[in-house]
């Protein structure tokens, strides 16, 4: 609770002391239409800087996937702009994405969804063989050990463990040395402790290796792991912490719900 | 239980059509082929039938003692009409052309199935009437007259009797009374019977009489009437009898189709049941795929209290609902298919008159709905096990992709490895017997026993070998790429789907490059034996033989039409001529002995050829056989030097009407050969005519349409004579193979596309289950191209494995089957049908190609966002 500060804005501000990693510019996404019509992200303003790992929290149906989705050029903005670096990547075409996720962005998936029939070897080169790219054998091996991996490389998904998974999954996304990494609830299949490996691997990653990593959590306590907090409700930017702790967090969203009352509660109807 | 399964097809829908559809087409194809049967046997019935028109009663006699006054059966109480229904065979002459056509007697209307287009009925000796048709053959109208062959039997055996009648009218056949013989020609039936007893040296009478009936007689009664009058019963068993029209027609009918009805429907249906069998390898492969698919719910189901036995019966419900639906959809379809053959024939005016609508008797529905839901719930056994299989855990374990690949058992093995090493040697076996000790028939039963164990070994040992197979070709392609490599790693991640799916394939593509190689060595070897046997590529000689049994000659006109027709390179000359030789003699038992010895009783004669010798050899195949032709010298055969002890070099005279010559022997390869330099024979038979020809085609020319060519020649010259030789042999061989290959093929189609339907089916389902790591994939970084290109390699590896594999196991056995069965007409010369293996291995490749862009559509449906979604 000591240094932290709750401030509810609706502008983030850019850190002093970098360049911007990804931006949002007035971001909308809506699904349905007519009545049925649900307003997921209602303009949003947000930035991230380079060389930081960002958390976005908020309760269940806020919007915190479908803002990611849109920044990593997953989906399509109904409005507003998105950009990586200085590319604007709403309204890129479906070749131009797969290029940009190819070479620039690396996901973390909830479910590791690693390939069952390659190695773990096999799995962390992919993007670069779809690419036609060669391995930069000194990074793969930095990534490898910093993940301990070292004795695991030839053995195929289905013989580790889910933190070994996830930590392949994580130099697969680390391997072609991305702008960003999205991870989406990384830690949501996992035990409590190989939550926390994974963690402090990514934000290793982030210190030690100088990445950029935009997590989605429901968890406070993985958030806390973040350098900065992102909050968000009901589709909008609702605040951010900097610096968080697992307390500041739980505090920052115990706000929320008194800021928006009942509503946030029956949002846990939604998918997380 | 029923509710839930019920809920599980339902919501398994799109997967089980796809199976569904393979069952479809196999019971289409059994149905169709019943219908087919049932069309032929009342088509034979029905002609049968027409041949005694309104008849109410057929009698019948023997020949011995045939029905001689028909008349007197007319003024029984009850009968309005009595008449012969016998027919006989008469060659019909105009000019030089002869038909052989059926001839029947002259009956009251309603008995005579033949209407007149044109004129009327004979009516006396001198008269005939004419299928139309035939009418326009002979070139003869209503008014011309015709020469009739028939033959009476005399004290000295038959002699040859010719009546010239009128012709005075044309006959139509509308109910294909006589369809197989095109038609009828009638005579006054006096004229018929009177000619049937000469020709047979029987009593005048007739061995069927047709008997129509007045309006509502009492036809028992008037049965029992006619069968005391010609002192019969009413029993074909008896030798005489009298019985109902239906009766007779349906006794005619089954004696004259025999087996052959039950032959066809055996040889289609064997076609039928390997579609079938290839059908039960898509439905097996489906269900194995939707029980992994279900794990869950299956464990689930388990967890709350359903025992293992209600688990399994429920996929074998939902196989028997499957296979019904889709039976009765085949039969349908069967029907449809049927039907509309049917009016496609009526709409194309077939000679033979086929019923208007097919019969559905209770067999063609019900045999293909057995069939078809017993192969349905027979291929879902296996998958049915393994459900019960499923463990009550697997609920709680996270979904871990149903990517089960269990360990195909050690007896499995075992008893594959024996069947395809037992199944090998006895097909080399087969084949050895085949060239070897000469045993066709033994040895292509071995052979086909042996190919039949072997492959049974091969298909079903398919889950070990097949998928290393797969891997060595993904392998290689792999290395093309990350796209590649993908595709190479999907088809082993189930070893034992990609392996059913290949076979399903392998079975056809194996049938059908096996027939083509057997009939492309059969082909080879028969070319070879028949340019043995005949030294030219075509032979045309005069059929006409003069009084003293010398052929004529061949008019110049048609020389000269033969040598310029199209594809003919060149002629040459020929002359049968008989000659003596003094030196030789024939003793008491036809033995050759030289002239001077004491058994020589009879003057021996050579049948020689005179031709012209550069001529000749420019024409023949082998000119090595007239090597030594020339003026004073006679080429011989290796059979007449032997038989005569004749060597090269001895001399021989010839003699004939024109004097004695002595000539130099000239001894060649060819065993039957007899040449003479036509100078030579010219001078020895004054009177030599060319009454024949050789004729080589050129090496361009396409063979079939020369021989064609020169047909057309011969015939337009209307002269009697005969196109013979190699090529004309060949192509009738090639058109007999053609057709024969080309129906064999035709029916192992099906089971070819209900295999590609299988290598979707793999496919889709495949891309339903990776739904998630399509998704995946998407995500980080493969493109909408490079997914499509995935799925595409994926359907070229699995169809093309089975097609390669399937090539390779068929020219094996077409090789080994044609060793066996014509190793005896000398070497077997083993070809490999290129066109057709190219072009199974295309449609194969490009089947698999089109199989994978209905799944890709569906992978790329998959947006990348899903690979996030948790579940
Ligand atoms: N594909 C979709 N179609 C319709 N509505 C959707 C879809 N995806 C998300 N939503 C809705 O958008 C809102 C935001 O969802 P999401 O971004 O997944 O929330 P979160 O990840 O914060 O739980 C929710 O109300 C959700 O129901
Ligand atoms: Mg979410």
């Amino acid at each position: 609770m000591d240094t932290t500060v709750f401030v509810p804005v609706n502008d983030t501000d850019t850190p002093a002391d970098g360049r911007l990693a990804v931006r949002a510019r007035g971001l909308t996404k809506t699904y349905g239409t007519g009545e049925a019509q649900v307003r997921a992200l209602d303009g949003v303003d947000v930035d991230f800087a380079e060389g930081r790992f960002t958390a976005i929290m908020g309760p269940s149906g806020s919007g915190k996937s479908t803002l990611m989705h849109l920044l990593a050029g997953l989906d399509t903005a109904t409005s507003g702009q998105a950009f990586l670096g200085t590319t604007e990547i709403t309204g890129l075409g479906d070749k131009a994405l797969t290029r940009l996720r190819r070479d620039r962005v690396g996901f973390v998936f909830q479910q590791f969804n690693l390939l069952p029939m390659f190695s773990a070897r096999d799995n962390i080169t992919l993007p670069l063989e779809l690419a036609g790219a060669k391995v930069d054998h000194v990074w793969f091996d930095t990534l490898v050990r910093t993940l301990g991996l070292e004795q695991r490389l030839e053995h195929r998904p289905s013989e580790l463990s889910g933190g070994q998974q996830q930590r392949v999954a994580i130099a697969r996304a680390l391997i072609a040395q991305p702008e960003v990494v999205f991870a989406d609830e990384p830690t949501g299949n996992l035990d409590s402790r190989s939550g926390a490996e994974v963690l402090s691997f990514l934000r290793r990653s982030v210190r030690e290796l100088g990445r950029t990593i935009i997590m989605v959590t429901h968890d406070p306590a993985a958030a806390a792991y973040a350098d900065r907090v992102i909050l968000i409700a009901d589709g909008r930017i609702a605040g951010e912490i900097s610096d968080p702790t697992p307390e500041a967090v739980l505090a920052g969203l115990d706000a929320l719900r008194s800021l928006e009352g009942p509503v946030a509660d029956d949002g846990t109807q939604a998918g997380a | 239980m029923l509710q839930i399964t019920l809920a599980q097809m339902r919501r398994s829908a799109g997967r089980l059509t796809a199976a569904g559809i393979a069952i479809v087409i196999g019971t289409a194809f059994v149905a169709a082929t019943l219908l087919a049967g049932a069309v032929i046997t009342r088509t034979v019935n029905d002609s049968i039938a027409a041949r005694y028109a309104d008849a109410d009663l057929v009698i019948g006699a023997t020949t011995d003692t045939p029905i001689t006054d028909v008349g007197a059966l007319e003024a029984i109480d009850g009968v309005t009409a009595a008449a012969p229904v016998n027919g006989t065979s008469l060659g019909l002459t105009v000019g030089n052309r002869t038909v052989y056509q059926l001839t029947i007697p002259t009956t009251d209307p309603r008995l005579m199935p033949l209407d007149v287009t044109d004129g009327a009925m004979p009516d006396g000796r001198d008269q005939v009437a004419l299928p139309a048709d035939v009418a326009e053959r002979l070139d003869v109208a209503v008014g011309d007259t015709v020469a009739v062959t028939r033959d009476e039997m005399t004290d000295g055996g038959w002699q040859q009797i010719t009546e010239q009648p009128v012709v005075v009218g044309l006959l139509d056949d509308p109910y294909g009374a006589y369809a197989q013989s095109q038609g009828a020609a009638v005579l006054d039936a006096d004229t018929f019977l009177d000619w049937e007893a000469a020709s047979w040296g029987t009593e005048r009478g007739a061995t069927e009489v047709s008997v129509a009936l007045d309006p509502g007689a009492d036809v028992a009664a008037v049965q029992a009437a006619l069968a005391a009058e010609i002192g019969g019963t009413t029993s074909t068993d008896d030798a005489r009898w009298v019985v109902e029209t239906d009766v007779r027609a349906s006794e005619v009918a089954a004696s004259f189709t025999g087996d052959q009805d039950l032959m066809f429907l055996v040889f289609v249906l064997t076609f039928a049941a390997i579609a079938l069998v290839v059908a039960g390898l898509v439905i097996a492969n489906t269900f194995q795929v939707l029980v992994a698919q279900r794990t869950r719910t299956l464990a689930l189901l388990r967890c709350v209290g359903a025992d293992k036995a209600q688990v399994g019966r429920g996929v074998l419900t939902e196989a028997a609902i499957l296979g019904a639906i889709a039976s009765a959809a085949g039969v349908l379809l069967g029907v449809l298919l049927g039907q509309s053959a049917l009016w496609i024939a009526h709409a194309m005016d077939v000679a033979v008159p086929l019923p208007d609508t097919i019969a559905l008797t209770w067999q063609v529905i019900v045999i293909p709905m057995v069939v078809g839901v017993l192969v349905t719930v027979g291929a879902a056994l296996v998958p049915a096990r393994v459900a019960t299989r499923v463990a009550p855990l697997a609920a709680l374990r996270p979904a871990d992709g149903p990517s089960v690949s269990r360990r195909a058992g050690r007896v499995r093995l075992v008893l594959s490895l024996l069947a395809t090493v037992f199944g090998f040697a006895l097909l080399a076996g087969g084949a050895l017997l085949g060239t070897i000790a000469q045993e066709p028939t033994v040895g292509l039963l071995a052979g086909i026993a042996g190919g039949a164990s072997s492959f049974i070994g091969v298909a079903v040992g398919a889950v070990f070998w097949l998928p290393k197979v797969t891997s060595l070709a993904g392998r290689l392609v792999g290395t093309s790429g990350p796209t590649a490599r993908l595709a190479a790693a999907n088809t082993l991640r189930n070893p034992r789907r990609t392996a059913t799916t290949s076979t399903a394939l392998l079975i056809g593509v194996t049938l059908v490059a096996m027939m083509s190689t057997g009939a492309a060595s059969a082909r080879a070897s028969l070319t070879e034996a028949l340019d043995e046997q005949y030294p030219v590529d075509v032979v045309v000689s005069s059929t006409f033989y003069d009084d003293a049994g010398v052929p004529t000659a061949l008019p110049d006109e048609l020389r000269a039409e033969v040598a310029t027709a199209e594809g003919v390179s060149s002629v040459a000359d020929l002359a049968n001529v008989t000659l003596e030789s003094p030196d030789f003699a024939l003793d008491e038992d036809g033995a050759w002995v030289p002239a001077d010895s004491a058994d020589a009783v009879s003057p021996w004669t050579l049948d020689i050829l005179a031709v012209d010798p550069a001529a000749a050899r420019a024409v023949m195949n082998a000119p090595g056989d007239l090597a030594g032709l020339e003026a004073g010298t006679v080429v011989l055969g290796s059979w007449f030097a032997d038989g005569l002890e004749l060597s090269a070099g001895d001399t021989m005279a010839l003699s004939g009407p024109g004097g004695t010559e002595s000539f130099t022997v000239a001894v060649v390869d060819d065993p039957y050969a007899s040449y003479l330099a036509w100078e030579d024979a010219a001078a020895a038979e004054p009177g030599l005519v060319a009454n024949g020809m050789y004729v080589s085609l050129s090496d361009a020319a396409d063979p079939n349409a020369a021989v064609g060519a020169i047909q057309f020649a011969v015939a337009d010259a209307d002269e009697p004579a005969q196109v013979t030789g190699a090529v004309v042999e060949r192509a009738m061989f090639d058109q007999l193979i053609d057709t024969l290959l080309g129906i064999v093929v035709g029916l192992l189609a099906v089971a070819v596309v209900i295999a590609l339907i299988g290598v979707a089916n793999t496919l889709s389902l495949s891309v339903i289950e990776r739904r998630k790591e399509s998704a995946t994939l998407r995500a980080i970084g493969l493109s909408k191209a490079q997914l499509r290109g995935m799925l595409a390699i994926e359907g070229l590896l699995i169809a093309g494995v089975g097609a390669v594999l399937g090539v390779a196991l068929g020219l094996v056995y077409g090789w080994s089957g044609a060793a066996a069965a014509l190793g005896v007409m000398g070497d077997v010369t083993l070809s490999v049908p290129w066109r057709d293996v190219a072009l199974v291995l295309l449609v194969a490749l490009v089947a698999g190609l089109v199989a994978s862009v209905a799944p890709a559509r569906t992978a790329l449906k998959a947006s990348p966002v899903e690979a996030l979604a948790a579940d």
